[in-house]
């Protein structure tokens, strides 16, 4: 008898956990019967989100908190729309887990899910869970971001499937580009010019290297900084994807690139080995950091900021990150340039990303137009328009100071350093920007007054930043974004990883002279074999098929 | 007089240095985090603090406790900590006082238990399991899943077992019932076993990030070690779309460092009180009768 019961409660156990395996129970969409009245829902609507949201981004005031701070409330005022976080991750590894873990269907998925990772779309999508949002775009997208999203038709293609868009790109705008930010003490104490080509790049470094540059009569300086740990294409900080353009042009190592409408993969173009060639050499004489394959491109930093590296390449807000040397080293300046010019006498190029992840949304979601109204509001701050003029809200990223709009932290209370980045209460990471690689620094160099939140937040910077951000905007064409940003290709998914890993392997070997330079020409033909023939045409087919139908105009937006 | 020898001279010498070296590679990265917590940013930035602080400041640890995230996550891990030990400890010694019984069925349910040390159905079915059980978000979600652990039931079981026999039956014959004997004899007798699992488990549940990162909706519910989890584990290459503001902040080595440091002070507070039990702890419960 005792045995029975005990089997049959291990068995109503069972069941139980059984039934929460079930298929998924259909919730939500029940947000449709609120009316829309002079741009304002009444009552108020919610729209749930799922977040990526970091620590380091600051934190909340006034006993403020996720689902209720300045702009939450702001939404339920103006707009009759309240946001609720229901996923949120911190890191995206976790972010991606728990949005993976979501697709299981115990729990409803949020209406609105900003997701970063292209792999991941591609498995939201096969769920069916997300929705086809092509109609919704053409019927519900206000004009003025519809002029943006013209501009990017690149950016749609993770989304796309068989016709269908089930996505939109995040914010849409080019990010800035790289500049070369040197120490312009040692430039001068040497009577030398900031280098424009390799030649002088070398002449350079190895006065950097060798001729004492500090003056402390010590040979304890190099010349340039940069990372190799993850790839020699960082993208934005220690970055030496300068010395490989400069042999290969537009062909850049992990990248794909259009060439005449066939895809090709950057790290295994002609070039390649010449740019080898040089690093191995420079890093033989000492010119480049010794740890380059073990410092990640954060780490790589720590040198020049100490006072040992002459050059360092990266975004514009680097120079902000390593400032810290001009406190540390007497007599310490930096100054920002353009990166060289190629052997070809062409400009060097770099990875120019041109959105941070997509929006997709939950296939129950009926309410497109709610979100692209407060989309459209969120983009006040990026035009310098209606609620947002300054910013995004008085007291947060901006103060009224006797009648004149102020940006410096220290002259109102709350120190914005600890205050979460407004506009990132809302939808995504990064808020949207209609700047382009430093459009507003561009401008205010060439004299526009400072009326607009944009102008008066970039007119704020020191002048080496604002400098970098004028250099990358007269720059941008030497921008290109990875012509492949599809989901893992079938063999991708199954070599990817191995091909990378050689990649990595033989680059740093051939730099640290552990292998010979011809090892370059074993790699390659290695690639190919081990599946690069493979992938390359399946990039290619992913390639024709993502520009087969026409969908930016079934999206309206041509 | 083995002591004496030359041999056994010899021996400790380098046993000494052994133990001395383990000790500093325990100590020093201690003692470097110290230093950097106390020194400004550029002095770290620079690559300019081993282990005496630059430019010394208490400036990271004001931020750090004027941080209602850190300070309300602290209050999470602490609670978290308590319950958590509570209820665990309850269901490992209720269940390894009566299972160092011998009834039938005993060696079913035995096996039950070893079964899911060796197989665990994986995050998804745990995560649903959870999240159907309304636990999400909510303190259960941390401290009951993980509750049952098989391991330290054999421990709290083993050292029952050690507890003899005879005291139980006189125990029985004074007219003491099974509930009695277990909180009279059984739990103050095994003081030093229940110290050493408790500590298993406190020090489980203050490191313990991945289930607060899993179940929390809110950064506000996230324990201290899931809120350092997301604060210091960053910056990685994936990080390209970083804007200005962001890069900013992932150079404040200073304040991780201060807030790393915070974290572990609790636990190495705690660890001394217990300790004199957990060398008993081990050593009793690898005695047999």
């Amino acid at each position: 008898m005792k045995k029975t019961g005990a089997l049959l409660s291990v068995a109503v156990l069972l069941t139980g956990m059984l039934a929460g395996c079930g298929p998924v129970k259909k919730e939500g969409g029940s947000t449709a019967e609120a009316t829309l009245k002079d741009g304002k829902y009444d009552p108020p609507i919610t729209l749930t989100i799922a977040k990526q949201q970091d620590e380091n981004a600051g934190k909340y005031i006034n006993g403020e908190s996720l689902n209720d701070n300045v702009l939450t409330r702001w939404g339920v005022e103006k707009l009759g729309i309240r946001i609720e976080t229901t996923l949120l991750g911190g890191d995206a590894a976790q972010y991606n887990t728990k949005l993976r873990l979501a697709l299981t269907g115990s729990e409803k998925l949020p209406d609105v899910l900003p997701v970063y990772d292209t792999s991941l779309e591609n498995d939201l999508i096969q769920s069916g869970l997300v929705k086809d949002i092509t109609e919704d775009i053409n019927k519900y997208m206000p004009e003025r971001l519809k002029e943006i999203y013209k501009e990017y038709p690149t950016a749609f293609n993770p989304v796309i499937q068989d016709g269908k868009v089930y996505g939109m790109p995040i914010a849409p705008n080019l990010t800035e580009g790289e500049v070369m930010l040197v120490r312009q003490d040692w430039l001068d104490n040497l009577g030398l010019k900031a280098p424009t080509t390799i030649d002088e790049f070398e002449q350079v470094i190895a006065a950097f290297t060798n001729d004492d540059p500090d003056g402390n009569g010590k040979q304890d300086t190099y010349g340039f900084d940069f990372s190799g740990k993850d790839s020699y294409n960082t993208g934005w900080v220690s970055d030496s994807v300068m010395i490989f353009s400069a042999y290969t042009g537009k062909h850049l190592p992990g990248q794909w690139y259009n060439e005449d409408g066939k895809l090709t993969y950057g790290s295994v173009a002609d070039g390649t080995k010449d740019a080898l060639a040089k690093l191995r050499d420079w890093y033989s004489k000492g010119y480049l950091n010794k740890e380059l394959a073990t410092q990640g491109a954060w780490d790589a930093l720590a040198d020049f900021t100490e006072g040992k590296a002459g050059i360092i390449i990266g975004r514009p807000w680097l120079y902000g990150s390593v400032k810290d040397v001009e406190t540390n080293v007497q007599g310490a300046k930096i100054s920002a340039y353009p990166t060289i010019s190629g052997v070809s006498g062409d400009k060097t190029y770099q990875s120019g990303q041109q959105n941070d992840g997509v929006f997709m949304f939950n296939k129950d979601f009926n309410n497109m137009e709610a979100f692209f109204l407060y989309y459209d509001k969120l983009y006040d701050a990026a035009f310098g328009t209606g609620d947002f003029k300054y910013g995004y809200a008085q007291g947060y990223d901006y103060d009224i100071v006797n009648g004149e709009v102020v940006f410096d932290p220290k002259a109102f209370n709350t120190p914005l350093d600890a205050v979460q980045g407004v506009g990132k209460m809302a939808f995504t990471k990064n808020t949207p920007s209609v700047d382009g690689p430093g459009k507003s620094f561009y401008d205010l160099a060439q004299g526009v007054k400072a009326d607009t939140g944009v102008l008066m937040r970039s007119a704020a910077n020191d002048p080496t930043t604002s400098a970098g951000y004028v250099i990358s905007y007269e720059n941008r064409d030497v921008l290109l974004p990875n012509a492949f940003n599809g989901p893992p290709t079938k063999t991708m998914q199954t070599s990817w990883e191995q091909l990378n890993t050689m990649e990595k392997e033989t680059f740093t070997k051939i730099i640290y002279s552990k292998e010979p330079l011809e090892s370059y020409d074993t790699f390659v033909k290695q690639w190919y074999e081990k599946g690069g023939t493979q992938i390359t045409e399946e990039v290619n087919e992913w390639y024709t098929n993502a520009g087969k139908v026409d969908v930016m105009t079934n999206m309206g937006l041509k | 007089m083995y002591h004496k020898s030359k041999g056994y001279k010899i021996f400790s010498f380098f046993n000494y240095i052994c133990l001395i070296l383990i000790a500093l590679s325990c100590f020093l990265p201690m003692l470097h985090l110290l230093a950097q917590s106390l020194s400004s940013k550029s002095a770290i930035n620079g690559n300019l603090v081993s282990f005496w602080p630059v430019d010394f400041n208490m400036d990271a640890y004001a931020k750090t406790f004027r941080n209602t995230n850190f300070t309300g996550s602290m209050q999470i891990s602490v609670f978290r900590t308590v319950l958590g030990t509570l209820i665990s400890m309850f269901v490992i010694t209720t269940a390894g006082y009566a299972l160092s019984k011998d009834f039938r069925g005993r060696n079913v349910l035995m096996w039950i238990f070893i079964f899911t040390m060796l197989f665990s159905g994986g995050l998804i079915p745990s995560y649903i399991l959870v999240t159907k059980l309304g636990f999400k978000d909510t303190i259960w979600s941390l401290v009951l899943p993980g509750a049952f652990g098989a391991y330290n039931l054999i421990l709290i079981m083993n050292f029952f077992k050690t507890i003899p026999k005879a005291l139980e039956e006189a125990a029985f014959i004074d007219g003491a019932s099974f509930f009695v004997i277990f909180r009279k004899i059984y739990l103050p007798l095994s003081l030093p076993g229940l110290a050493t699992v408790g500590l298993f488990i406190m020090v489980g549940h203050w490191n313990a990030w991945f289930d607060g990162i899993l179940y929390m909706s809110s950064t506000e519910n996230y324990p201290l070690a899931s809120f350092l989890q997301t604060v210091v584990v960053q910056g990685s290459a994936q990080s390209m779309a970083l804007s200005q503001s962001e890069a900013a902040a992932l150079s404040e080595q200073s304040i991780k460092a201060a807030q790393i440091f915070i974290s572990t002070l609790p636990i190495i507070l705690v660890y001394p009180f217990l300790q004199k039990y957990f060398v008993k702890g081990i050593v009793l419960g690898a005695v047999k009768e």
